[in-house]
């Protein structure tokens, strides 16, 4: 889960591209010791921590490499994200009631 | 690039495509998990091994990841030639790097574990079917064929190895955690790198993925039968074992290959 949830944000997409009437929330990234990229981007990144790990509204697991991409605001679909542990360029789409990344080659 | 990052995500994408391809990317990646290791692990960490069967069955396993990892080696630097640009020229070279790396820790430990002569005992222990792949892989290489080999290495044998060593690492002694785990960080540049240069590659030219379907028959199952007798030979659990092709599975059906 990610911490510091401190402020709304009505930038971006919602599904379909149309804009979402509620504001985004925005997070204060902290560095959960992911050490596999250069220090500046590590805060975006976290490593999976087992079965009762639940994934934020602004984290998606990377379907190639299996980490968690982190955003400072809450991820919607279509929004694009990347993954510096495996250089993937990811779309969120939404499947169920939950977000999930998909590779844009 | 600044020193402080507001949000990745919100970056040019084509200034992050080729940065991620950078040695300069790469020294701050690896700087992360390697600095202070010796040999793929922090010298502190004791010697576990000691029971004659569970370190014969691991210096199997070790023989044949030498010869993965010998695959590999010889595939990312001999690529470099006929990589189609320089970013991913400059990638194969950290590649590379990282496959010399892997293949000398593993080394390191069939030493420590009181292998004399590691080439006569990889020589001896490597599964046929590996033996095979790495012919292919050869001559696919040697032919300058860029989108069959890197195919071959980097989406079929990097994912194998991806899954094999990160459930090998679960089961391991320390050092040779230690070792596996630093490997499946770099590895994950590895299959991100191949998939995505083949993604890229299909979407333009669609006419290749017919080319690569035959590859992939033609090669995975020596891969994924040799792996699958590795971690036979650890200790796994049958179900895991059918298990370790999903990762494989799920890039190839992204690709279009399911």
């Amino acid at each position: 889960m990610s911490r510091g949830e401190e402020q709304e944000d009505a930038r971006g997409p919602g599904a379909g591209g149309e804009p979402e009437e509620r504001p985004r929330r925005r997070f204060e990234l902290d560095d959960r010791g992911f050490n596999e990229v250069p220090a500046k981007y590590r805060k975006f990144y976290r490593r999976p921590e087992g079965p009762g790990d639940k994934l934020g509204p602004n984290e998606v697991l990377c379907p190639v490499c299996k980490v968690i991409v982190r955003s400072p605001r809450e991820l919607r679909e279509g929004d694009r994200i990347y993954c510096m542990a495996c250089m993937t360029r990811l779309r969120v789409t939404r499947v169920g009631d939950g977000l999930e990344a998909r590779p844009e080659y | 690039m600044a020193e402080t990052v507001e949000d990745v995500h919100q970056l040019d994408p084509l200034e992050l495509w080729e940065h991620a391809r950078s040695f300069e990317f790469w020294f701050g990646s690896v700087q992360g998990y390697l600095e202070g290791s010796s040999y793929g692990r922090h010298p502190e960490v004791p010697e576990k091994v000691t029971d004659p069967g569970e370190r014969d069955r691991l210096v199997t396993a070790l023989c044949n990841y030498c010869v993965g990892e010998t695959i590999a080696l010889e595939g990312a630097g001999a690529l470099i030639r006929v990589a189609p640009n320089r970013p991913s020229k400059v990638f194969l070279a950290t590649q590379t790097v990282d496959e010399g790396r892997h293949l000398e820790v593993l080394v390191h430990r069939l030493l420590e574990l009181g292998v004399r002569d590691p080439e006569a005992e990889i020589e001896r222990r490597a599964s046929p079917g590996l033996r095979e792949f790495q012919r292919r892989h050869q001559e696919l290489v040697r032919g300058e064929d860029w989108e069959a080999a890197l195919f071959a290495q980097n989406v079929i044998l990097e994912a194998m190895e991806f899954s094999v060593f990160h459930r090998h690492a679960q089961l391991a002694d320390p050092r040779t955690r230690e070792v596996l785990l630093g490997i499946v960080k770099d590895e994950r540049r590895h299959i991100g790198f191949g998939e995505n240069e083949l993604g890229r590659l299909l979407t333009r030219h669609p006419a290749v993925r017919e080319r690569l379907a035959r590859v992939r028959r033609e090669l995975d199952p020596l891969v994924m039968r040799s792996f699958e007798e590795a971690m036979r030979e650890l200790g796994a659990p049958e179900a895991e074992r059918s298990d370790l092709a999903r990762s494989y599975l799920q890039a190839v059906e992204r690709l279009g290959f399911a």
